[in-house]
């Protein structure tokens, strides 16, 4: 490249100079970042050159000297991935109605349960509802009550089902319980979290504040089962959460503060 | 000024005002985080306060001022005018309409998404196409230094392009290509998404794309306080710079190698490979001997006007300094601050050590120190320097002038020191509230609370500065002189071509950034199951 205007070519020398040394820093550098560092990693003894290149570039690589011990089974057989969030919106809730009438026997017609064990299922949406079918189908979660009901559910079933359950109109929406001394804890955890146990707020996933995709609201749910449910999650009885998103905030909760929580919830007006 | 003075005070006035703006949201944010404030009933407030002061100080004030204290420097530098006062008015109406549209966007509500606005959080459209708008108009500024760069040189072949020009040159090229990055984010990633014409979004791609960007803007920002280091300074202090020829081979360098250094920012990404964080890492220490060689220059300068004003042994020249000029003793502030900032910033930069303070208000003491202390109370010195030019009057007082300088100062320090040590304690960043009772937290309080209430003195540090202009503004007119900018011990006559021109350097800085950003940023068109749907934080 020739600058514009004549100049004197004395200076020319120095882009030499620069540029042998900008590139031999540069070449260094990678020598040193992609084959040195990494070759001296524990484990890299088993890789060879061109692993341990791919390994420094952070690209994803197949060989089996890599991954040498991954063993384990997911969570649930569910993944939000985006082709799972479009077919949350392809089910029929009419012949969703006509496969709930076993299901509301214990859920309730409405879908508020008349016993505090059994979960209202109405105030869910489609995707929370659909990744628990799936999961006691697929044995992510226990299924000692509800194996029965859902081992002959097909994929579509399950979409049903969810559609018609998240359709019936929620008699919980916009409600909250009076203050009380006795839930002062619980609306803490819910408004606020508790950033020191590194606990986000339970309303940021849960509503109303927010939804993430597959948590179930939780306005007006059971006192008995969300209780039941907690206990479980904390004790690792129950693990079909992704991640363990909800197993390692219900571990950090009190005695306390889980009973507050199931109080609360269960508590609001209709 | 070369019948400039409109377009420049606009550049200053409007800048100021939107300082006036967004100071008091960052001294509202730390006061209401801090023990001595209930808790916020709605922490939406907060977030919506710090994406405005963030988006105020990141993309609309420096770029005024770097726009405005670029026309002096060509004009004054050159000794002409502006050839085309058309185009750098529409460049400034650009700025602004731009940062309306996205301030006005983020007071409604909609888009509290802070200034980094990394995906998959969304806000409304308007807010990053009101970026985008004022980033296309300080292109606008761009492509006008340039051109200036140019036709001065087919006018004068052979002979050196002054300082001051050489220097805003290489800060609009550095701006040019730095913008990319984000330009790129917002045309191809996040406008798409907040129309809703596709559904996903890449975040490891759009945070490696911000990162593009991300580095090189904090140079972009400082390189007008550089210019004032090597152009203002000098004379001011009543001596000469030591070496000019020093000066160019600093900018070259800050041109270089500010940009192909980002993924530092990106450290417990993912997405990036260890290789090319530790490239990333080498490269990032190399931007420190431009600032090194700069500090040197500077301390060299002073010397020269110390010992030519009758100081005497050691350090017998620094108590012969003018003090009493404001741009002596605010260079002196800027550099204690970027010498602190600049220490910790070395933290941050090291692969290793970065962990112990990633995400903690440690990053957010660093970059104020470095930007809110060492480059704005430069941008102060820039606007008393030139205010008396641009208005025709004298400044008010200079015991004021001074009492700002030493407030703002003080303030700045004050606030981000104990920031950086609640930071070493583990305090998060970004966050609207803390619960000071859990005994975890409880030793941030006290440094919390010392933070919120320098933010205090910082507001009345600002307030004073804007009393300076404004009543500086109403003044008598009087005649002034023509500004002059600082002669070289020995001005270059004549100058190598890599010490004057651009062409071989920006493909240096080509070449370079496609070594260090290709593979991070192609490697995403090759990875599956990447993208994520966004979430939208509009009020619905």
């Amino acid at each position: 490249m020739t600058p514009k205007g004549n100049q004197p070519r004395s200076g020319d020398g120095r882009f030499a100079v620069w540029i042998g040394a900008t590139a031999g820093l540069f070449l260094s550098t990678v020598v040193v970042g992609f084959v040195w560092l990494p070759s001296a990693q524990p484990g890299a003894a088993a890789l060879d050159w061109w692993e341990l290149i791919c390994s420094a570039a952070g690209w994803p690589t197949e060989s089996e000297s890599f991954y040498p011990n991954i063993a384990g089974t997911p969570a649930s057989t569910v993944s939000w991935t985006p082709a799972t969030r479009t077919e949350m919106y392809t089910g029929d809730a009419a012949r969703g109605a006509s496969l709930a009438s076993t299901c509301k026997n214990c859920h309730g017609s409405d879908g508020v349960s008349a016993d505090a064990i059994f979960p209202n299922l109405v105030g869910q949406s489609v995707a929370a509802l659909y990744k628990q079918l799936e999961d006691f189908k697929r044995g992510k979660r226990n299924a000692d009550v509800m194996g029965v009901y859902v081992s002959d559910l097909s994929g579509q079933d399950m979409l049903d089902l969810a559609t018609y359950f998240a359709s019936l109109p929620n008699p919980f929406l916009d409600k909250y319980p009076p203050e009380s001394p006795d839930t002062a804890l619980a609306l803490q955890l819910i408004e606020k979290g508790s950033p020191a146990r590194g606990l986000a707020p339970c309303s940021a996933c849960h509503g109303p504040v927010a939804f993430t995709l597959g948590a179930p609201g939780l306005q007006g749910q059971q006192r008995a089962y969300l209780e039941q449910q907690l206990r479980a999650l904390a004790a690792g009885t129950r693990k079909n959460d992704i991640n363990q998103q909800m197993r390692s905030v219900a571990r950090q909760l009190t005695d306390a503060e889980i009973s507050q929580l199931s109080v609360y919830y269960s508590t609001m007006p209709q | 000024m070369y019948g400039s003075s409109r377009l420049i005070l606009a550049h200053f006035w409007a800048a100021f005002a939107v300082f006036a703006v967004a100071i008091p949201l960052g001294v509202w944010q730390m006061w209401v985080r801090s023990p001595l404030h209930e808790w916020l009933p709605n922490p939406e407030l907060y977030y919506r306060a710090v994406t405005a002061h963030g988006t105020t100080f990141a993309y609309v004030f420096p770029t005024l001022i770097a726009m405005g204290f670029g026309y002096v420097a060509c004009v004054v530098s050159l000794g002409r005018p502006l050839h085309s006062m058309r185009l750098a008015w529409l460049a400034f109406s650009l700025v602004i309409v731009g940062a309306v549209l996205a301030l006005a966007t983020v007071a409604a509500g909609d888009a509290s998404v802070l200034y980094t606005f990394y995906p998959p959080l969304s806000g409304s459209p308007n807010y990053y196409l009101g970026i985008l708008i004022a980033v296309v108009g300080s292109w606008i500024w761009v492509g006008l230094m340039i051109s200036h760069f140019l036709r001065w040189k087919r006018d004068y072949p052979g002979l050196p392009v002054p300082l001051a020009m050489f220097a805003t040159a290489a800060g609009a090229l550095l701006w040019s290509w730095t913008s990319l990055g984000v330009g790129a984010e917002i045309i191809f990633m996040i406008l798409p998404n907040a129309y809703g014409w596709i559904d996903t979004v890449d975040p490891g791609l759009a945070r490696v794309l911000f990162s593009w960007t991300l580095q090189a803007i904090v140079y972009f920002w400082l390189i007008p306080a550089y210019i004032a280091f090597y152009t203002l300074l000098p004379q001011a202090a009543g001596g000469r710079l030591y070496s000019d020829k020093m000066g160019r081979v600093s900018f070259l360098l800050l041109l270089i190698f500010s940009m192909p250094i980002g993924v530092h920012h990106l450290y417990a990404d993912p997405q990036i490979g260890a290789g090319f964080k530790f490239l990333h890492a080498v490269f990032t220490g190399m931007v420190a001997v431009p600032t090194l060689l700069t500090i040197f220059t500077i301390c060299a300068s002073l010397e020269i006007a110390g010992r030519l004003r009758g100081g005497r042994g050691l350090l017998g020249w620094v108590a012969a300094l003018p003090w009493h000029q404001p741009i002596v003793l605010a260079s002196a502030m800027s550099l204690v601050m970027l010498g602190l900032g600049g220490a910790s910033g070395l933290i941050n930069m090291s692969y290793a050590l970065n962990s112990t303070i990633h995400n903690t208000q440690w990053v957010t003491g660093h970059f104020h120190l470095i930007y809110a202390g060492a480059v704005v109370i430069m941008y102060f010195a820039i606007a008393y320097e030139f205010w008396p030019h641009l208005t025709g009057r004298p400044l008010v007082s200079l015991k004021l002038v001074r009492l700002q300088l030493w407030t703002w100062c003080i303030g700045m320090l004050a606030t981000t020191l104990p920031w950086h040590y609640v930071g070493l304690l583990g305090e998060p960043r970004r966050m609207a509230y803390f619960d000071f009772t859990n005994p975890l937290m409880a030793p941030q309080a006290f440094w919390d609370s010392m933070s919120a209430i320098s933010g205090l003195i910082l507001l009345f540090s600002a307030a004073l500065l804007l009393y300076i202009l404004i009543a500086s503004h109403r003044t008598q007119a009087t005649v002034m002189d023509t500004p002059r900018l600082s002669l070289a011990v020995e001005p270059p006559r004549s100058l190598p071509r890599s010490l004057n021109s651009f062409g071989i350097w920006i493909l240096l800085v080509t070449a370079l950034t496609i070594a260090n950003y290709g593979f991070p940023i192609a490697q995403f068109l090759f990875l599956d199951n990447s993208s994520v749907p966004v979430y939208s934080v509009e009020v619905p």
